[in-house]
């Protein structure tokens, strides 16, 4: 592939799980390269989410590795996984619902960061949303889009570099999400590492410097979207006769 | 099964079967173990008798797992539901003369509305909340009916006097008949419940909304009435389960409390929900207890003990039971 | 919240806690005690508020640790002639002990498996301390030597509430209550954001146990006698549950004004009608956890009467 080790932010080496007798992910590699947002796709059952769940650490491997800045961090706990400067938001959203928005925002920083610079931080985000208006409303009265911003906010309070993202658009309208993407760039900008399991295709495809395609637990194939769209076995792998719909 | 699961249940059945061990190495040391046959039929006959009064609790516990596994909720006042059984076959056996197994005809169905009106009044509201709110609702509901039967009864012991005498089993065992009638109607009762589970519609659809209430619905089961039915059964089966109790044992209005726990015990060891789980865990727990009674000493608060530390030690090693899933 | 609420709010503690030691004096041993009692549920709720309202983890069991703490204060002074202070101390330390050993495997529960197991714990505990009998005095029970305890365990008793509403109100509003509400409102979430869950539920757990502990031992050299079933009774911890419920579990004003209401009102209730007193309470526990479940607070949060968080 020709990368060097200091452009892989995420690097996956023949990860396996297996659930019972279902390979779930069957000996998958690729490295996420640093500083560019990339996309993670595959059809239904092809073990896109089973590896994003290995990843943030919610489920354990039971082989493989995944190096963070020359560090294993294959089956460490998420809360371990986050302290290595990784976050992930969720496709449904998880905002604490009986919390205010604002208390949201300040329960994500570590109670070594002193309370004026977690409270800035959190005004800061939330201001960067337009949610600041809102910050003394329960978190389960927003509306969906609201929520998925506050999500999205919420996961930037510890300012970390790898960013992963569990079907931002899911459920989410037009507006929104290019809100939501134009805040994925200016991330992107500032050197973060951004990585997104998606369905939507349009938006893998226009947002994506890099794409890694997966089928049957493992990458089938690799590469820019211009690339991809045009991959045989990417093709074959959505729309082939193997599958059945 | 997962491998992790499957750890959890060989973890499971080894402490099991330390836990039936147990009361065999505690009483070789303090003396109450003999080899001899004398006292081996006499084991045997506390184990065949455990097992007859397991039948009894393992239809009790039937109840509860189904309110635990359908609407996800505890009933504190399944014990108190036992103890009213108990008291209506004592009232139509002494003011009305009724035969304590014919009385059944009629306070099963009283039962059943009185379980359905408990749920409508009180629990619908309880589903779908955290589990705090049902544990204060039946738990307030419980000690009302502690203290109403205690301000109509008393707290003295009341006991119902029905086929005394022996039932020769084999050669070495007898056990009492009003066991033996007793577990017999268990048996009967539990069957046609099973048989109503697994065979009717109502009963599969009673299943269904086990596994998965949202799914039901769109279904098109009216999960409310599944919820009504649910508890409607449970609370029968309490008061029979209260009825043939209530032939062997003294009771009073605090009798309850303890055979909540056991029925809490007995549906953790058999798995949220799992009828066949339920009579498993009954008939072990039934055993167990008995050999404590019979092998420890120290009274009733070691079989107390057993109970508690079994639950205990289920929910620590496999909260799903031995048929549910490794979490419960 | 502002620094001046925090100062207002303080105030007002050090005024009530005033006006709770001059009043002894000049009253009645019966009001003193009922005075005493009351102050011990709002220790009693706001502890197993922090595990149970900030937290999540409903404990069912939670008198277990009162019950410990009576009987080490018991056994220490009757039997080893401690000092009765000193015992509260050794209480606290067994208590946070006992946390720690049975809340390390038992928080790994989910909601109701964790409350009956914690149930199962405090009957548990009931029995070992009847059969126990070398140490405990098994059913018999203890009785501690005679004193005139009615003065001293007053003032330890409005301490020891001081202390705990201090603690609370530290916990609920700090970012570290907000990390246990986290944990409440959404675990997997929470464990995602970094939170340690395993960490501060056992911390929360292990706080929450101190307090009932030496609230337990200060109504022991109170009443100068227990035995098990008075001490390990599971009607004290409903008593938690439901003075929290009723006045707002995961808050601090609310299981104080729960504590405060509902003591008095069984009070009341039990001097008027001694027979029907707890088919009253059960009906009461019926018709709040029925009706009320988010509790007072809840009530005044919804009518916009108080703000909602409890970080601002």
């Amino acid at each position: 592939m020709g990368q060097r080790p200091d452009d892989i932010a995420l690097d996956v080496r023949n990860l396996r799980k297996a659930f019972g007798g279902v390979r779930a992910v069957d000996g998958c590699n690729f490295a996420v390269p640093r500083g560019k947002i990339s996309g993670l796709i595959g059809p239904n059952g092809s073990g896109k989410t089973t590896t994003f769940n290995l990843l943030t650490g919610i489920v354990q491997p039971d082989a493989g590795q995944v190096l963070y800045r020359g560090e294993d961090i294959a089956g460490l706990k998420p809360f371990q996984v986050f302290h290595k400067g990784i976050t992930r938001t969720f496709q449904i959203t998880r905002v604490f619902r009986e919390m205010t928005v604002f208390e949201n925002m300040l329960s994500v920083t570590s109670l070594s960061v002193p309370d004026g610079a977690a409270r800035a931080r959190a005004e800061e985000l939330l201001a960067l949303v337009n949610l600041t208006h809102l910050r003394g409303e329960y978190g389960g009265r927003l509306s969906y889009g609201q929520q998925k911003l506050l999500e999205f906010a919420r996961a930037l309070m510890t300012d970390p570099d790898l960013i992963l993202l569990d079907e931002p658009a899911a459920g989410v309208n037009r507006t929104l999400l290019q809100h939501l993407l134009d805040h994925i760039h200016r991330l992107q900008e500032r050197g973060k590492t951004i990585l997104i399991v998606e369905h939507d295709m349009n938006v893998i495809m226009s947002h994506c410097e890099r794409i890694f395609v997966m089928d049957y637990g493992v990458k089938i194939a690799e590469g820019p979207p211009a690339a991809i769209q045009r991959d045989e076995r990417v093709i074959d792998a959505y729309f082939g006769r193997r599958r059945q719909h | 099964m997962e491998r992790s699961d499957v750890r959890s249940l060989y973890l499971l059945g080894a402490f099991l079967v330390c836990a039936y061990a147990l009361p065999f190495v505690i009483g070789l040391g303090a003396g109450t173990v003999r080899g001899d046959a004398v006292w081996l039929s006499y084991l045997a006959t506390v184990v065949v008798g455990g097992l007859m009064q397991g039948g009894v609790y393992a239809m009790f516990a039937v109840g509860l797992t189904m309110i635990f596994g359908v609407m996800r909720i505890i009933n504190a006042a399944h014990g108190e539901m036992v103890m009213m059984g108990a008291y209506f076959t004592w009232v139509a056996f002494f003011y009305l003369g009724v035969d304590p197994l014919l009385a059944l005809v009629f306070t099963l169905p009283l039962a059943f509305l009185f379980g359905m009106a408990v749920q409508k009044v009180l629990l619908n509201a309880a589903v779908g909340q955290p589990e705090l709110t049902a544990l204060l609702i039946t738990f307030g509901l419980g000690l009302v009916m502690i203290y109403t039967a205690e301000l109509i009864f008393t707290t003295d012991f009341r006991t119902i006097p029905y086929a005394p005498g022996t039932v020769q089993l084999t050669s070495t065992i007898a056990v009492g008949q009003n066991r033996v009638i007793s577990f017999a109607m268990a048996v009967v009762i539990t069957t046609t419940v099973f048989l109503f589970l697994k065979f009717s519609r109502l009963g599969k659809a009673v299943r269904a909304t086990a596994l998965n209430a949202e799914v039901a619905m769109v279904c098109g089961i009216d999960v409310r009435r599944i919820y009504l039915v649910t508890t409607g059964l449970a609370a029968a089966l309490a008061v029979a389960g209260g009825a043939l109790v209530s032939i062997q044992f003294g009771f009073n209005p605090e009798t309850g409390v303890l055979y909540t726990l056991q029925a809490f015990a007995i549906v953790v060891l058999g798995g949220r929900g799992h009828y066949v789980g339920a009579l498993i865990g009954g008939l072990m727990l039934a055993v167990l207890e008995n050999l404590v009674s019979l092998m420890v000493p120290g009274g009733t608060a070691m079989v107390e003990l057993a109970a508690y530390g079994l639950m205990i030690f289920v929910l620590l090693i496999r909260p799903g039971g031995l048929m549910g899933v490794k979490e419960g | 919240m502002a620094r001046r609420e925090h100062t207002r709010n303080l105030v007002v503690l050090a005024l009530v806690a005033l006006a709770l030691t001059l009043v002894p004096h000049g009253v009645s041993v019966y009001l003193r005690s009922f005075l005493l009692f009351a102050m011990m549920y709002v220790v009693l709720a706001l502890s197993w508020n922090i595990i149970s309202g900030f937290t999540g983890y409903t404990s069912f069991g939670h008198v277990a640790f009162y019950g410990v703490g009576a009987y080490a204060c018991a056994i220490l002074v009757a039997d080893y002639e401690w000092h009765w202070l000193a015992s509260l101390g050794a209480g606290a330390v067994v208590a946070a002990v006992m946390a720690v050993v049975i809340g390390y495997p038992v928080l790994r529960l989910k909601g109701p498996y964790f409350a009956i197991a914690m149930l199962g714990a405090a009957e548990g505990t009931r029995v070992i301390a009847t059969v126990w009998d070398s140490l405990t005095h098994g059913g018999l029970g203890i009785s501690l030597p005679s004193a005139e305890t009615s003065m001293p365990t007053y003032y330890a008793m409005l301490a020891l509430m001081a202390v705990t509403i201090v603690v609370a109100y530290a916990v609920g509003h700090s970012r570290f209550g907000i990390r246990l509400n986290a944990i409440r409102e959404d675990e997997g979430a929470a464990e995602a954001l970094g939170i340690d869950a395993t960490r501060y539920k056992l911390a929360a757990f292990t706080l929450s146990a101190i307090f009932p502990a030496v609230a337990g031992g200060i109504q022991a050299y109170k009443v100068l006698y227990i035995d098990p079933p008075s001490v390990f009774f599971v009607q004290i911890t409903i008593a938690m549950a439901l003075m929290s419920m009723l006045g707002g579990k995961g808050t601090v004003v609310g299981p104080i004004a729960g504590a405060v209401l509902l003591y008095t009102a069984q009070e009341l209730t039990w001097v008027n009608f001694p027979t029907a007193h707890l088919i009253a309470y059960g009906l009461f526990i019926i018709i709040v956890a029925r009706f009320m479940p988010r509790g007072l607070v809840g009530f005044a949060i919804n009518r916009g009467w108080i703000r909602k968080g409890m970080v601002h």
